[in-house]
């Protein structure tokens, strides 16, 4: 079947989707935050020191925002994106001139 | 998988540095050899490095009620080896360190270690030991990226058990308990990094099947039974 490949890589995709979609609705404590805030959380639990009060060793820059955190982090997946079109598009190319 | 700016003490932070550096160093000579020597790999890895940036970029959502991020170094690891992935993982560590505040300087050498080293390391073995079994190669290539994936969370996991006294749960149950925070909620996640990026790969091998013979990633027989010719 030409399309197998694609159909099972959708059947996968449509099953996270799905348990993502069982696990809001089943659990409204479920809150998504990220598992690394969580690794952060426990380590505060278990060193007795608050998050906010973690001194850091090296300063560092933080976005003030979470809509220029998002921005950016689109900013390095939309980079990706352009690399990943141009390597594909090269190598399509590529294997029309060789064809010829 | 990002260990926060101070969030391990100082000797565990130059610990998992000074682990990292000679994969990093490594990494460049490898990468500049790739670049002189074997200029028409260099869009497969423009294409493996993207890949990197832009699934660790995707916070997903998991079964666990918190979300995670794929790693997408499996792929990168299997076309050109774990050394030039340490490099591009690394690159992408330390943007997310310098303008996203996710892990620090501090802690990008442990980072390092757990994504751009263990993991594509990891998947590159396992790669390795089915490249020449029986097994479907997308399905090779998909349990080497998902194991990659889903190692990076339990190298993560151990670093932290290692850095933080353990408390009334001992070192096992505190190992544990990072276990169930980042490893649980990578497996769907890894499942999924998996099957996109053995889908990618087959897009590859469908445009380009002579590199992959060339690059010797798998024989001319294992492609041509794959792509069912």
């Amino acid at each position: 079947m030409r399309y197998q490949f694609e159909i099972i890589v959708g059947i996968i995709v449509i099953l996270f989707a799905g348990a993502f979609l069982y696990t809001a609705s089943t659990n409204p404590d479920a809150e998504f935050e990220g598992s690394d805030g969580i690794g952060s959380a426990i380590i505060s639990e278990l060193t007795g020191i608050a998050e906010d009060d973690v001194t850091p060793l090296i300063p560092q820059w933080a976005p003030p925002s979470g809509e220029i955190e998002s921005g950016l982090f689109a900013l390095q997946a939309a980079f990706g994106g352009v690399i990943l079109g141009l390597g594909f598009g090269y190598l399509l190319g590529q294997r029309r001139l060789n064809q010829n | 998988m990002h260990i926060m700016e101070g969030f391990l003490p100082p000797l565990w932070a130059a610990i998992w540095w000074i682990v990292s550096l000679p994969f990093i160093i490594y990494g460049f000579i490898q990468l500049k050899k790739t670049f002189e020597e074997n200029k028409d790999a260099l869009p497969l890895l423009g294409i493996c490095g993207a890949l990197i940036f832009i699934l660790s970029a995707l916070k997903l959502p998991s079964v666990t009620g918190s979300c995670s991020h794929p790693t997408g170094t499996g792929l990168s690891a299997i076309m050109f080896g774990p050394y030039i992935t340490t490099i591009v993982g690394f690159i992408v560590l330390l943007f997310q360190s310098l303008f996203l505040a996710h892990g620090g300087l501090s802690t990008l050498g442990a980072n390092t270690f757990a994504m751009a080293i263990c993991g594509p390391f990891l998947g590159y073995y396992v790669y390795r030991a089915l490249r020449n079994t029986r097994l479907n190669m997308y399905i090779t290539v998909f349990i080497a990226v998902a194991l990659a994936d889903l190692f990076t969370y339990i190298i993560t996991a151990l670093e932290l058990t290692l850095a933080v006294p353990a408390g009334e749960l001992g070192p096992g149950g505190l190992f544990a308990t990072f276990l169930g925070v980042f490893a649980i909620t990578q497996i769907p996640l890894a499942i999924l990094e998996g099957a996109v990026l053995a889908l990618v790969f087959k897009y590859i091998v469908d445009i380009r099947p002579d590199i992959i013979t060339r690059m010797r990633i798998f024989s001319e027989e294992k492609i041509q039974a794959a792509r069912g010719v």
